[in-house]
């Protein structure tokens, strides 16, 4: 892992190593350039996944970042070699107004199916691919439900009942130490 | 069109040269969403032009339960509850790389206890998928009989789960810092916590000599049966560079000969202590993803036979904060489930539940690849394809 490390620390100044996992931010304009490099240069020839992240102030679900972002979506694929451990994870980040990325199925073929879920559940769109079609969402769905601002329909109907399990029970309160499940 | 019933055509017919290419229209063929052989609902629309099957599209969805969502209005603990679901022929090992992904952004160290405790139990949901799949398999290839022997099988091994965890399928047993109180244990008091249930290092050793016997039984049973090497080998092959570029993991990726094993190359659990081999196959075509599962059901047996000789003791659980935050950060934690590549994206922004989390399965991307295996294969092979493939709709669909 270290040794890998430092080998794309010499291509990628701004490589990170962070909880075992190494991430190396990059341009959307370089997203494809950097794919081709890796596979062919570093031998990262499987294609684990792709994902996107709503970064966003204003959500209507979960917890809102504790420190003020700006808005954008982030895109983070994973790479590895299967015959050891190297695996890496590049991020880049596209604007909000008019998400769009060129598609990576011309270097990963994998990539199709990744690319369509985050299309439907982004609503970013990826330049040349073969058949940006919904995934997994019926047709004529609308809205883009993984959105910050996409609201779970029953959470509004009715409070979340597993608020209460965070509380603790009372019979535990003298020890705030250990938990035995 | 030429109407054939017209007397005058009826004698250019009978003139015509019986070398006459008839001119076919392709045929669109449903295959699911409720077909036994696609393992829940999944739907295949082809193009079916006489035997031959080209344009495969799967059409998924139909069991897309949207965890992803799901989990950024959960806490941490709660989320376990989740996953054990996504891939239900193997609930345990679901829960695996998400817990060891909280521990790493929160640095806890889990005791070894612990550790042996999940790996045995992960082993154990190997098995019992394997054995899910061997009769499966068989069943969609035509032979009734080794369903029968395999649940019998998988049963022994589903108790063995079910007396630890009080589940056999979905056991939420994991815990971040370690495992929850064994559930056969009897009552848990704080200063006495309860471990494994009395009995459990004789019927393990016994359930896994049984499942020895049984990959025996099938080698025999499947695979020396004519009729079932004349269905598998050769069909459906798949190259190891088609395989990677796809995604495709575990098994399948190994049966196309890329000796490929999470459970070696990382270290989410000490696999390093024991000995066994990892099976890989040769032609990558059903035959071989049906070889090499039968021999790592034989592999795993033995980790679990190893394990239960060598088990650590010590405390169950390592000191944990009483209301679980993680940490801001994070990590990428994959692991060798039974369908391949399991893994969990943690995105966490200190909070009680994650930021983000990305959930990569298996099945997901080893499905991916049907089009492309199944393009001009012949009709009977689909189902002899897609059942070698091994996957569970929750594990696609999440």
């Amino acid at each position: 892992m270290e040794d890998f490390f430092n080998n794309i620390k010499e291509s990628f100044t701004n490589a990170v190593l962070e909880f075992e996992t190494i991430n190396i931010k990059v341009d959307s304009t370089q997203w494809i350039e950097t794919h081709e490099q890796l596979r062919d240069e570093f031998n990262l020839k499987f294609f684990s996944w792709l994902s996107a992240v709503d970064w966003d102030n204003d959500v209507s679900v979960g917890e809102a970042p504790k420190e003020s972002v700006t808005p954008c979506f982030e895109l983070i694929t994973c790479l590895s070699d299967v015959e050891n451990t190297n695996l890496i994870t590049v991020s880049t980040t596209i604007d909000k107004s008019e998400p769009q990325i060129d598609s990576l199925v011309g270097t990963y073929e994998g990539a199709n199916w990744h690319e369509r879920e985050a299309y439907e559940m982004f609503g970013i769109s990826f330049a040349n691919h073969p058949n940006l079609e919904k995934l997994y969402l019926p047709d004529g769905y609308e809205g883009n439900p993984m959105l910050k601002s996409f609201e779970l329909i029953s959470r509004e109907v009715k409070p979340w009942p597993g608020d209460v399990d965070v509380e603790g029970m009372p019979e535990d309160s003298e020890s705030g130490e250990q938990v035995d499940g | 069109m030429v109407n054939a019933l017209d007397p005058q055509n009826i004698k250019n017919f009978s003139e015509a040269s019986v070398s006459v290419e008839i001119e076919t229209e392709d045929m669109t063929l449903n295959i699911g969403p409720q077909h036994p052989s696609t393992h829940g609902v999944l739907r295949l629309v082809a193009k079916v032009d006489g035997e031959k099957v080209h344009d495969v599209k799967p059409v998924l969805g139909y069991m897309h339960r949207g965890y992803e969502k799901l989990a950024e209005v959960r806490t941490y603990p709660q989320i376990t509850t989740l996953v054990n679901r996504i891939d239900w022929v193997a609930g345990f090992s679901n829960e695996i790389p998400f817990i060891a992904g909280a521990e790493r952004l929160m640095e806890i160290e889990v005791p070894d206890r612990a550790k042996y405790i999940r790996l045995i139990l992960t082993e154990m949901a190997r098995i019992s998928s394997h054995f899910v799949f061997n009769g499966a398999y068989a069943l969609e290839v035509g032979a009734l009989t080794p369903i029968f022997y395999a649940m019998e099988d998988r049963e022994r091994v589903l108790d063995l789960i079910e007396s630890v965890t009080g589940g056999r399928f979905h056991p939420n047993f994991n815990r971040i810092g370690g495992v929850k109180p064994a559930a056969g244990a009897g009552p848990t008091t704080k200063k006495n916590i309860q471990d494994l249930p009395a009995g459990f290092y004789r019927d393990t050793k016994i359930a896994m000599q049984k499942v020895i016997e049984a990959a025996d039984q099938f080698q025999n049973l499947i695979g020396g049966n004519e009729v079932f090497k004349k269905r598998t080998k050769d069909v459906g092959v798949l190259t190891p560079e088609i395989a990677e570029a796809f995604g495709v993991s575990g098994p399948i990726l190994r049966a196309s000969g890329v000796k490929s094993d999470l459970r070696t190359q990382t270290d989410y659990l000490p696999y390093d202590q024991f000995e066994y081999e990892i099976p890989v196959g040769e032609n990558g075509d059903c035959y071989d993803r049906w070889d090499v599962r039968v021999k790592e059901m034989v592999e795993s047996a033995k980790i679990v036979l190893q394990a239960i000789d060598s088990m650590p003791s010590g405390p169950l659980q390592a000191k944990v904060p009483k209301v679980i935050k993680v940490p801001k950060g994070r990590t990428y934690v994959r692991a060798e489930n039974p369908k391949g590549e399991m893994g969990y994206y943690i995105i966490s922004d200190g909070g009680l539940g994650p930021y983000r989390l990305k959930v990569r399965t298996a099945s997901f991307s080893n499905i991916s690849i049907l089009p492309n295996l199944l393009e001009g294969a012949l009709l009977p092979d689909l189902i002899a394809i897609m059942g070698s493939l091994d996957f569970v709709l929750g594990d696609v669909d999440r």
